[in-house]
């Protein structure tokens, strides 16, 4: 902490200790700040406190200051100490809600996670931290929900293709199993849309059957929507095409700007924008019906492709979570879906809401799993590579 | 070209809410730079909420500065206690530690204060510039080039550490193992994770570097000390010499061109060009002898190319909406809560965020400048501590920093174990330098080239075929066989002066 006592010192005037008291003491209000979506004010307390120096600055801005750094006091804190302690007795929520993400910040995982927590812990009035645990395609994080107490205060929105497509291409002891987790709602739906480079000259996915040349196709990954949904099209359509994996969508969309693949499938948030500019040629979707954010873009269905392959996401607890405290949080989840916000995030991130119950979200991973599987044993394809 | 867009922007920038998100930025920036493991991602990912309140222009501003802002910082602990906190700096370790071993710290980060200031300058004059036509340039490097690149860095590895040659390359041959832990992209197969899934994405970089840099050196340390009574490093010179100046000067200026062109590749740039530019010095170094135990070049040519790529970095994602890293994905994320999509129509559509943005940096920079000045002399003290006082706490800080990364309590074991292997392999006589650098460029070496061939349809030969993969292949051959033929030459005239050595013809661009 020596580096911290630096830090705090060489920024505020004023004694360590009383710096830290007094960060942590804004907690509560930092937070709930953070969800009103006012410009961030520190108390009166604290900026008397320990900045005395700069009244002159603009409010607005100069609290803005203290509570960043009250933040980043917290996060340099927060690591060695375990949240979560509440639970007994009570009405819920009575503690922090902690919201564990799968996957490295600025994903879409990550922001929809981040989106919801921010509005949930508003509606029940306590914090809900994020924390992010990469690893194994967010399987890591999964175990470690599903080994945690049921008691509402850990929560994870989780992919669907963890639970439909994963299980495809690794061993059956390790595939995540949507038995071990209570399903609170559903999220939405994050679509995947196969493009190709305005040079290639390719409208449509009978334009490229017709060229009859072999097609080198990015995907985000082994084991993803975009691998499936690709390999079933070329598949069903007959077209000769090798797979180029790249590690996410990012590189795959550089791949595909940089002419240096085919075609690649990817989300539609992270194509979108070339879309627009007409650095993309869009020319399929894998959804069952055209989606609202590309509209003149046919899904696959329609130019004659039995191919539909979505990732959606939800949100889930431990298994075994009790009725009232998922009924609290489902309140609280449906209350942030319906601000404009919340409603704004998703249309600005390409998301289409799948705000449905527990039990369509089951159904949903359960023929989704079936389909996949079929599909993959009919046309013979195996994912891993 | 319309300049008008880049002085509104300046005005937007001069904006007094504005210049104070940007010194806020900078600020947070370079603090959580000090503390290794919490990264620029992992701040911008907290404070991401802060800013849905204000407009636009002021959060991008302050999210920008704490991403540069954490590079300057991120030379502090390098310097002063081993500590790597990201790729790009591991190789500003090797000078920067052993300037601050010999009580001269305060002209190390001097000097990387302002490199990173010329060399963040430059980056943003060429952002201003150059960005829409070297951001093309970027789209031309497909697998085939970063495979290329990737064995051209493996190489300078070699050339970059001052021990036993055979060495160097044993370490870079494990790093390049450690590499491959992990789940397979290509066939999703686990490769030597032993059924963990905390092995399943790999070995992180962080615990790897914390642990073979810094524990390992408190270990080292420890043992010593049983020998001989330590006393506190000597802190000597707060301030580089004139002599400093002038012989960083042309490896500040090298940098700058290294990094802006290498931080400009989405992935991997940033690391790429610290190592490229360092090499580069000491290879056309009268004295090669002296990097590595102290050479005020080897900590400002790394410094300065990494803080120039950090700024280029911008391009990929403000001019084609490709996050070059994790921090740019965030930075992605904010612009789309404040509804601007980053992309091919950013500059058209919102020419204030973008010129705003960019300007925001110049500005930046100097008050990185600014602050740093004071500060070398402040975080210089720290080495005055004892160490009895002072190893206990760095490693709390590294088990620490290394448990933030991902919230998982592995990690810190992994800071341990890599930590004991680092004190074998100094008790052995190897370096850690080769084996991070190849570990980190391990994984780019292993995907292009599996990519590359899986485009070429299997055919080795389209790697020399294609322009840019050729020359760098080309110059990877002469990398490799140059020394080789010099030592012939002198061989064969054992009696002149080891001649040549002044008009090295080392002096091809890199690209």
């Amino acid at each position: 902490m020596s580096l911290d006592r630096h830090r705090s010192r060489s920024l505020l005037s004023g004694d360590y200790r009383k710096r830290m008291k007094t960060a942590l003491d804004v907690r509560p209000k930092l937070r709930s700040t953070h969800t009103t979506r006012t410009p961030p004010r520190g108390t009166a307390r604290t900026k008397e406190k320990s900045m005395p120096a700069s009244r002159t600055a603009p409010r607005r801005v100069l609290a803005g200051v203290l509570g960043t750094v009250a933040a980043i006091a917290l996060t340099a804190c927060g690591g060695v100490k375990t949240t979560s302690t509440g639970g007994d007795g009570g009405e819920y929520p009575s503690g922090n809600i902690e919201f564990s993400v799968g996957a490295s910040p600025g994903g879409s995982t990550d922001l929809i996670t981040r989106a919801l927590a921010q509005g949930m812990a508003k509606e029940l009035g306590v914090s809900a931290p994020v924390l992010n645990k990469p690893g194994a395609n967010g399987a890591l994080n999964a175990k470690e929900l599903q080994s945690a107490a049921p008691d509402g205060y850990k929560l994870a929105v989780q992919n669907a293709s963890l639970f439909t497509i994963t299980p495809l291409t690794v061993s059956p002891a390790e595939a995540t199993k949507i038995d071990s987790f209570d399903v609170i709602t559903g999220v939405s739906r994050d679509d995947y849309v196969m493009a190709t480079n305005p040079k290639s000259g390719y409208k449509s996915i009978k334009d490229m059957k017709e060229a009859g040349k072999p097609i080198r196709y990015g995907t985000t990954g082994v084991g993803t929507g975009a691998q499936l949904a690709s390999a079933l099209t070329f598949k069903t359509a007959g077209i000769e095409a090798t797979a180029v994996p790249f590690d996410g969508g990012s590189p795959a969309l550089t791949a595909l700007l940089g002419n240096q693949v085919d075609v690649s499938t990817m989300q539609i948030g992270e194509a979108i924008e070339n879309v627009k500019a007409g650095r993309l040629v869009p020319l399929a979707v894998f959804s069952k019906e055209r989606i609202p954010y590309l509209p003149d873009v046919p899904t696959a269905t329609e130019q004659g492709f039995d191919v539909q392959v979505t990732q959606y996401r939800f949100l889930t607890a431990p298994k075994g979570t009790p009725q009232d405290v998922k009924t609290r949080l489902l309140e609280a989840a449906k209350k942030t879906f319906a601000t404009p916000e919340y409603k704004k995030f998703n249309e600005q991130n390409s998301l289409t809401p799948m705000e449905v119950t527990p039990d369509e979200v089951l159904s949903s991973l359960q023929s989704d799993t079936a389909t996949y599987k079929k599909q993959l044993d009919e046309f013979g394809i195996s994912l891993a590579g | 070209m319309d300049i008008s867009p880049i002085i509104n922007g300046f005005g937007v920038v001069l904006e007094p809410d504005n210049l104070l998100y940007c010194l806020v930025g900078v600020i947070i920036g370079m603090l959580i730079g000090v503390l290794p493991g919490l990264g620029p991602g992992a701040t911008i990912a907290i404070l991401l909420p802060l800013t849905y309140g204000v407009g636009p222009v002021p959060a991008i501003i302050m999210l920008a500065g704490i991403f540069y802002g954490a590079q300057y910082g991120g030379t502090i602990t390098s310097v002063l206690l081993r500590l790597p906190g990201e790729a790009s700096s591991v190789v500003t370790v090797f000078d920067g530690f052993a300037l601050a071993k010999q009580g001269r710290a305060g002209t190390a980060l001097g000097i990387a204060a302002i490199g990173s200031f010329i060399g963040g300058t430059v980056s943003i004059l060429g952002l201003t510039l150059l960005a829409p036509i070297v951001a093309g340039f970027a789209l031309d490097f497909g697998p085939p080039e970063y495979a290329a690149l990737g064995v051209l860095g493996v190489l300078l590895i070699s050339s970059v550490g001052n021990g036993h040659k055979l060495k160097a390359i044993i370490a870079a041959c494990v790093g390049l193992l450690l590499a491959t832990v992990g789940r397979d992209t290509f066939t999703g197969a686990e490769r030597f994770t032993f059924d963990s899934l905390n092995l399943a994405e790999g070995i992180d970089f962080v615990p790897l570097a914390m642990g073979l840099f810094g524990l390992s050196e408190i270990l080292y340390n420890i043992e010593e000390r049983h020998n001989q009574v330590h006393s506190p490093a000597k802190v000597g010179n707060v301030w580089p010499s004139r002599k400093d100046l002038g012989r960083s000067k042309g490896a500040i200026g090298r940098g700058s061109l290294i990094g802006f062109f290498l931080g400009v590749l989405p992935g991997g740039g940033a690391t790429l060009s610290s190592l490229a530019a360092y090499a580069f010095e000491k290879r056309r170094a009268k004295q090669p002898e002296r990097f590595g135990r102290g050479a005020v070049e080897g900590v400002a040519a790394p410094e300065t190319a990494n803080n120039a790529a950090a700024t280029s970095s911008f391009i990929p994602l403000l001019t084609l909406g490709i996050p070059a890293n994790a921090t740019m994905a965030l930075i992605f994320g904010a612009l789309l809560i404040q509804g601007i999509q980053p992309g091919p129509q950013l500059v058209a559509q919102h020419p204030d965020v973008f010129w705003g943005v960019i300007n925001s940096m110049y500005i930046g920079n100097i008050l990185l400048l600014i602050m740093s000045i004071p500060m070398v002399g402040v975080f210089v003290r720290i080495l005055r501590v004892r160490p009895a006082i002072l190893a206990p706490i760095t490693v709390l800080i590294t088990l620490l920093g290394a448990y933030t990364v991902n919230n998982q309590v592995y990690d810190i074991f992994l800071v341990i174990a890599f930590g004991l292997l680092g004190y074998l392999m100094k008790k052995l006589g190897f370096e850690p330098g080769p084996l991070v650098l190849a570990f980190v460029l391990g994984s780019m070496i292993e995907n292009s080239s599996r990519q590359s061939l899986l485009i070429f349809g299997g055919d080795p030969t389209g790697f020399f075929t294609r322009p840019i993969s050729g020359t760098v292949l080309a110059l990877v051959l002469l990398v490799a066989v140059l020394p080789l033929i010099r030592k012939a030459l002198r061989r064969r005239r054992p009696a002149e002066e080891p001649a040549g050595r002044a008009d090295e013809p080392v002096e091809e661009n890199t690209p």
